[in-house]
């Protein structure tokens, strides 16, 4: 079977785009989540064409299809669980034009976020989403996980920036979605439900992308807490407010020993710390959101604040914070840092709660969690940090999961603000909102009868992430 | 396959969190572009062979060996996970396990007969001053220069001892062969049992300031940026490039000193497109240029290229394989680049 699949992919790519070794198919059978699967071959597609043919071949032979860009994705979403062709995406990354007269651009799917950021800063504008990842994340990646990031509370997630995009479908059909402008009520909005469908609706092929103005001024402040209750007041009051941060961060005791350890940051041993920027055309406009969300950390207890224009130091204060995830694992010996419950997201009145809570669960079941994130868009990163070679580590970290998600929907929130679903969030996603899963369903069949592209994620992956796959650590016991 | 040496790196493979930050400015990786070839791949390969879920195989020993040990991974790297560390180990697993390369043996072999890597009989130009310098197997070979080198120390206001040296060792470790590296190790202690002395090569100080805890070797290039200031050096008045070494820039963090001593000799250093800790790698190190030349070569011709590019026709370097390895670049791609070491230029400026 597998000779004959890769007799037939060498009809339709070269064979330097082909690989189906044992060690290449081991490597790409995991990503930056805690799942591992095998697929039966993994193929570099050059053009729209490659793509369209592929797709059509593996309809009628029912193969499984998942698109990957760089993998980094951490819920499982491109661990081929039912095996099949891994799609590697990050050869078609050519920026293919900057229209400026129309305020957006046209790209590849394999573009990687900081590479257009850069080709777009000479023209004084920039692609926003800013995910932690964007060194690698690629826009194909950042369209199927609808991405979002440091300053997705000002300028919005990857959804709210694709105007639209070349989709090949299932069963190799070329479409396109969405438009060139900045409104289009022509039809249903496909090319926003493509974004978040997690390589389980179509391959991108190109997108386009609105842009945005760079701003002149960027101004971030840093404001300490003796109370991790008091951050999480502050970050609500400050949304509340009518201020517009473009960043509003917050990090907890145990994130700040992390960086602090890791990247000798020199951050101040406090229970929380928050970073709140503001950006703009005019200073004095800058300034004055600075002095009003001062203010309220002020009035919240918040101390030592510091505010500066100085793009070193902000560069110094985000590479930590984008580091953050990582850091952890260097918390403690012998505990590792692994991509569980990591990015609910609830109502800015609930972050206080929220944060607390999650260090009680976290206690109560010998796991040590973090709390971070870009609270001003309500997103809350947890990391659940535990020895992972203990078999009865991971019960305690499917009793976290559990309880946590339970809590965040009960308090209004949503499972994932801004990683996605796909397997390790899925059970808990699929309780919370179990009225979707039909409509879902349908349109999943709508698109892809066959159920071959990315299957078994989202609203058909399996009840129990802890056995939905093998997990890719070396568990005893 | 046993894994002897894998076993030790279990914790950091698994502190490892498959990001693929590392991808970013991996030069194996920007050529090949599987993820196999680069930092996170060859990461979760080792992790595969420790955990017995993948075949220690052919195929996956060149990927293993596929790699510069450039470092830019883990300057990348969010949780400071030492790739070069774990494919050291990874490596001498698979010599183990008979994964052996005839080029590789053949290094070795001529090491163990003679004492470097060219294999016949060299003795450097013994010197009886105070301060004891290891020369390396490069220079060794590069009387002339190593000479020129050690009058610039001279005149700085050291005295140089020279002594018939040894190998230290770095190749053995580097292709793996661990169990090996300890006999040459106590090889090079008999040789040169000095505890503070100055290295001339990069690649040496840099190893054996990791693989010798009790031992302080000091790059030249330090006593040379401390010194020169007093000793009023020529301006040269010249325009150059200065590509950093990995082992230099990543491995000891120097990165302003070489570009001090370019200020004060009068160079006008027009920058490469990635420089100091974010420079790319010239493909000269980790045992690619015995792995896999062809992959070695073509990454000195990306960086020779970049030279060009920028307008110069001098590139000024300190380590002696990447100087041999866009040298080569350079007489291939018909001589329009120059590559000389920094020392020459140091050297000009002092006589
Ligand atoms: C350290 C770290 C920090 C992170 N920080 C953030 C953050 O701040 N914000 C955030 O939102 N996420 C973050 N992430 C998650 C992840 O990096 C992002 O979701 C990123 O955008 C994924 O891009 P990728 O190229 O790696 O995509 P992949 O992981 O390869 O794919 C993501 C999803 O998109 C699908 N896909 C990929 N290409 C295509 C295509 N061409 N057509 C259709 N579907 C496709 C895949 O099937 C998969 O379901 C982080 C991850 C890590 C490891
Ligand atoms: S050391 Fe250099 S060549 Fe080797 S994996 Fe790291 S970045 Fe790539
Ligand atoms: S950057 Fe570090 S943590 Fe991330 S994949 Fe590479 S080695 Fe692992």
């Amino acid at each position: 079977m597998k000779e004959a699949l890769i007799k037939d992919l060498k009809k339709i790519v070269s064979e330097e785009n082909i690989r189906d070794n044992p060690a290449d198919l081991y490597v790409y059978g995991s990503d930056a989540s805690v799942h591992e699967a095998l697929p039966w071959v993994v193929v570099r597609p050059k053009t729209i064409e490659e793509v369209q043919r592929i797709m059509r071949y593996a309809n009628a032979e029912l193969i499984p299809v998942i698109p990957r860009g760089a993998g980094s994705s951490t819920s499982g979403h491109t661990t081929p669980i039912d095996g099949g062709i891994v799609l590697d995406m990050k050869q078609m990354n050519r920026i293919l034009e900057i229209r400026l007269q129309d305020v957006l651009c046209r790209v590849e799917p394999g573009v990687v976020d900081d590479d257009l950021n850069r080709a777009l800063k000479p023209y004084g504008f920039f692609w926003p989403p800013a995910p932690a990842s964007s060194r690698i994340a690629t826009i194909g990646g950042e369209i199927g996980a609808n991405t979002s990031g440091l300053r997705s509370v000002k300028y919005g997630a990857t959804r709210d920036s694709v105007l639209g995009m070349k989709v090949v479908l299932a069963n190799g059909d070329l479409v396109n979605l969405g438009a060139n402008t900045r409104v289009s009520t022509a039809g249903y909005q496909l090319e926003k439900l493509m974004v978040g469908s997690e390589g389980t609706l179509g391959i991108v092929v190109e997108a386009t992308l609105k842009v945005v103005p760079l701003p002149k001024f960027r101004c971030l402040g840093i404001a300490n807490f003796n109370k991790l209750e008091e951050a999480g007041e502050t970050i609500s009051e400050i949304m509340a407010s009518g201020s517009s941060p473009s960043m509003l961060e917050l990090m907890d005791n145990i994130g700040i020993t992390a960086v602090n350890k890791n990247l000798s940051l020199g951050l101040p041993d406090v229970a929380a710390i928050i970073l709140f920027e503001a950006d703009g055309k005019v200073k004095e406009a800058v300034d004055y959101e600075m002095e009003g969300m001062k203010r309220i950390c002020e009035k919240h207890n918040g101390f030592g604040i510091q505010m500066s224009y100085d793009a070193k130091e902000r560069t110094r204060i985000y590479t930590g914070r984008k580091k953050l995830f990582a850091s952890l694992s260097r918390y403690k010996e012998g505990i590792i840092c692994t991509d569980l419950a990591d990015d609910m997201a609830v109502p800015n009145s609930k972050v206080a709660e929220c944060a607390e809570k999650i260090h009680e669960i976290a206690e109560r079941n010998n796991v040590i969690m973090s709390v971070y994130g870009h609270c001003g868009s309500g997103v809350i990163h947890t990391k659940i940090m535990m020895d992972v070679r203990k078999k009865e580590q991971w019960e305690d970290a499917r009793r976290v999961v559990e309880e946590l998600y339970d809590y965040v929907d009960k308090i209004g929130g949503v499972t994932s603000g801004e990683h996605g679903i796909a397997l390790s969030k899925a059970p808990s996603w699929k309780k919370a909102r179990n009225d979707l899963l039909p409509v879902m369903r349908a349109i999943k069949k709508a698109l892809d009868p066959n159920n071959i592209l990315n299957p078994h994620k989202l609203q058909d992956a399996p009840d129990d992430w802890v056995t939905a796959t093998k997990l890719r650590y070396l568990v005893r016991g | 396959m046993k894994t002897k040496y894998l076993k030790e790196w279990e914790n950091e493979l698994n502190i490892c969190i498959r990001c693929a930050y590392c991808f970013e400015g991996c030069p194996v990786f920007k050529q090949l572009s599987w993820e196999a070839d680069g930092p996170r791949g060859k990461a979760v390969l080792a992790y595969g062979l420790l955990s017995g879920e993948v075949e220690p195989t052919k195929y996956l020993a060149d990927k293993i060996f596929q790699c510069s040990f450039c470092r830019d991974c883990v300057e990348r790297c969010s949780a400071n996970v030492s790739i070069p560390d774990i494919l050291t180990a990874a490596r001498a697993d698979l010599v183990n396990a008979g994964f052996k390369y005839d080029a590789h043996l053949d290094l070795l072999d001529k090491i163990k007969r003679t004492g470097n890597i060219f294999g016949r009989e060299i003795h450097p130009p013994i010197q009886g001053g105070e301060t004891p310098v290891l020369l390396g197997c490069r220079f060794l070979e590069r009387a002339d220069d190593a000479k020129r080198y050690l009058e610039i120390l001279r005149r700085l206001g050291i005295k140089p001892k020279v002594v018939d040296e040894t190998c230290c060792g770095m190749p053995f470790g580097v292709l793996g062969y661990k169990d090996e590296l300890k006999a040459q190790q106590d090889k090079f202690r008999k040789k040169f049992p000095y505890k503070e002395f100055i290295c001339m090569c990069t690649t040496c100080a840099f190893f054996i300031g990791k693989n010798y805890p009790d031992l302080k070797p000091k790059y030249i290039i330090e006593e040379v940026a401390k010194r020169l200031p007093y000793y009023n050096p020529k301006k040269l008045g010249l325009k150059a490039t200065y590509h950093d070494p990995c082992n230099l820039a990543r491995g000891m963090g120097m990165v302003d000193e070489p570009r001090e001593i370019l200020k004060q000799i009068g160079v006008d250093l027009i920058e490469l497109p990635t420089k100091g800790k974010g420079a790319e790698c010239c493909g000269g190190g980790g045992g690619l240029l015995v792995s896999d030349g062809p992959l070695a070569e073509r990454l000195a011709e990306r960086r020779m290229d970049q030279a060009l590019g920028r307008g110069v026709d001098i590139l000024a370097t300190l380590c002696p394989t990447c100087e041999f390895n866009i040298g080569n670049a350079a007489q291939r791609g018909g001589g329009k680049l120059k590559v000389v070491n920094l020392l020459d230029l140091v050297w000009e400026a002092l006589r």
